[in-house]
């Protein structure tokens, strides 16, 4: 049983990953702009045009690029940034780990703040508290991420400068890791004052993606601890002696928790999108500026290393989000 | 502690919302030691709201009551929030209505019943659990064991109340509060469930406060009864009397007469009669104009 629904999963994501190959392959190919006009100088004779075109494969017919291209992504052969003259792989798998520890951070952000509103308002159910966790989330939910951005600019950035607005580490810094992820490694390399220049580049840009979702999750969350909490076995616990904030951390929370979590799924995944916009706010060194560097410079290979990157994380929050509610949910565990 | 005579002592408990509507007005009723108490009336009555009220799990926004409720010789109006949760989780218990959403869906059953013992009792993990097991075993649980170790949608409705009354007698509680533990099961599970509910009470002594609106079972399970309309106390006296006497009154006559059991032999089902709903319909707004 396990295996044929592990088996019917790996198909369904290899179909999606074609898909998604596919249309980003023909979207870049049929968008404006000539990136080869691009690349050479002014005075360039037709043979050099010619020449370049040959190199990147835009002699062949469309067809034939596809499937030219699609063999050698099999093998980790992504193609060559034409901007950078760098393998698209390696351009790509030095930006990730910036997104990603920027992505985990607005998530967790997202989560202890959201969940702790939801507690909260729970808590007070009815009382003014309530009616204070409903308005700042209303609010914060009508502010997108990229206004987000500029107001805690405006905050931190400006009229009390204690954070950073640029960038992703104090530049001065000379950073000696092996991997691309400054934090986490610095992290358990104990390295406190790379970790909290990090940190002071990072909270902005992970406020402004995490707020929002961290609304949307007080507001979710907080709503289905209200209907758990006059349940039977609620009232139980309360009965056995519990105080209102026990039984809603140890009782009501795994079970308010399920909706929510489908909830996080989704907008995680708009998250990551929004990092594209956020990431070049913020100067940030990550997959998304990167993305919007390529589109404008008409970088094929890149975007399209980039869009189908974005794709298998896509899909990989989805399985993390099915595993995690299969475990939290014991109805799940057995068929 | 003093010593005294009722398990269960309430007088003079009001209960309303902050909007002023009363749910509970002037409820008085004593619950001897040993004694099961039906509380009847119809839905809206205000039967659970008084269970509610002695296990303060009254809904939030009931937040206004008065009045004293006497558990096991303790005030409870006169404790901290604090004292008053612990003295309740120590003398009282809950058989609640509806089995199904009754026990937490992600934790072992096990778990959910062995867990209180050990952390409100003192008791030790392999002495709560011996005493699970043998009292899974007195409610009719085949291979409790495996019980234990389920979770609560793995078992049918009838196994899961069996598994909380017999948690709710687990540490022999001077009270134990049954709010109608049948009403959401099957007719035949009904009978057995009732069964067992007396078959536990006679052994360890408990009292039970039983919310029915089931005149059959009321006289099944219980010595004394409370009849409650609109959150009032309509008549208290002992079972046997209003059963045998004619001198109850006539909401609670019309009570009996209208369960289907009372009247199997001459095959006859009568109604409350709608005079008597009338009046004290009317008197119910007279009180409250
Ligand atoms: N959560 C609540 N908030 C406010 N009022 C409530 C709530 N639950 C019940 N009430 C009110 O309290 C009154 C008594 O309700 P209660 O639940 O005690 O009735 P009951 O006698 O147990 O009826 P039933 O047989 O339907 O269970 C009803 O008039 C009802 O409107
Ligand atoms: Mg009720």
């Amino acid at each position: 049983m396990i295996i044929r629904s592990f088996l019917a999963r790996f198909f369904s994501t290899l179909v999606t990953l074609f898909g998604v190959a596919v249309v980003v392959f023909v979207l870049v190919r049929i968008a404006p702009g000539n990136p080869i006009a691009m690349m050479l100088p002014p005075g360039a004779t037709e043979e050099d045009v010619a020449r370049l075109r040959a190199l990147y494969g835009f002699d062949k017919t469309l067809i034939e690029q596809f499937f030219v291209w699609l063999g050698n992504v099999i093998y980790g052969d992504f193609g060559t940034s034409i901007t950078m003259r760098l393998p698209v792989s390696e351009l790509v798998l030095q930006r990730l780990p910036a997104t990603l520890e920027l992505s985990i951070m607005a998530l967790v952000i997202a989560l202890v703040l959201g969940g702790s509103l939801a507690v909260f308002g729970a808590r007070f159910r009815g009382r003014a508290q309530e009616v204070g966790v409903d308005i700042s989330t209303g609010a914060a939910l009508s502010v997108p991420d990229f206004l987000w951005g500029l107001l805690l600019i405006l905050a931190f950035g400006v009229a009390w400068p204690v954070l950073h607005i640029s960038g992703r580490v104090d530049p001065h810094m000379d950073v000696d890791l092996t991997t691309n992820f400054y934090f986490f490694e610095g992290l358990l390399l104990g390295d406190f004052a790379l970790v909290s220049s990090v940190l002071s580049h990072m909270l902005m840009p992970a406020l402004a993606l995490g707020l929002p979702l961290a609304a949307m999750i007080a507001q979710l969350l907080k709503q289905s601890l209200k209907e758990q909490l006059d349940q039977d076995y609620v009232n139980l616990a309360r009965v056995r002696g519990h105080g209102e904030t026990h039984v809603i951390l140890s009782e009501a929370l795994r079970n308010a928790a399920l909706p929510t979590l489908t909830l996080i799924g989704v907008q995680f995944a708009f998250l990551i999108g929004g990092t594209v916009i956020v990431e070049r706010l913020f100067a940030y060194e990550g997959l998304g500026n990167m993305a919007i560097d390529a589109v404008i410079n008409r970088d094929l290979p890149l975007i399209q290393g980039i869009v189908l990157l974005f794709a298998v994380l896509f899909i990989a929050i989805n399985l993390t989000v099915d595993l995690t509610y299969s475990l939290l949910n014991p109805k799940l565990r057995h068929d | 502690m003093t010593q005294n005579v009722f398990t269960l002592e309430i007088s003079g408990l009001n209960v309303s919302s902050h909007s002023g509507t009363r749910v509970l007005d002037n409820i008085s009723l004593q619950v001897e030691p040993g004694e099961v108490r039906a509380l009847v009336g119809e839905s809206g009555a205000g039967k659970s709201m008084i269970g509610r009220a002695v296990l303060g799990t009254l809904p939030p926004i009931l937040d206004k009551s008065s009045g004293h409720i006497i558990l096991n010789g303790k005030d409870l109006s006169l404790l901290s929030e604090r004292k008053r949760r612990e003295w309740v989780a120590h003398n009282a218990a809950l058989i609640p209505q509806d089995p199904l959403s009754a026990l937490n869906p992600v934790r072992r059953v096990g778990a959910q019943i062995i867990t209180p013992l050990v952390r409100i009792h003192s008791w030790s993990k392999r002495e709560a659990e011996d005493r699970c097991l043998s009292l899974l075993d007195q409610v009719k649980i085949r291979d409790p064991k495996r019980v234990l170790k389920s979770y609560p949608h793995e078992l049918s409705g009838g196994m899961r109340q069996r598994i909380l009354i017999a948690a709710a007698f687990a540490n022999r509680p001077p009270l134990i509060v049954a709010d109608e533990p049948t009403t959401a099961l099957d007719v035949t599970v009904q009978k057995e469930i009732l069964k067992i509910v007396r078959l536990l009470q006679e052994d360890t002594g408990t009292a039970v406060l039983f919310v029915t609106h089931d005149m059959g079972v009321v006289a099944q399970v219980s010595q004394t009864l409370t009849v409650l309309f609109g959150g009032r106390v309509l008549e208290d006296s002992k079972t046997h009397d209003v059963f045998t006497r004619d001198a109850s009154h006539p909401y609670t006559q019309a009570l009996i007469r209208s369960t289907p059991d009372y009247h199997s032999a001459g095959g006859k089902f009568v109604p409350v009669p709608d005079n008597v709903i009338a009046t004290l319909h009317a008197q119910m707004r007279e009180r409250l104009s």
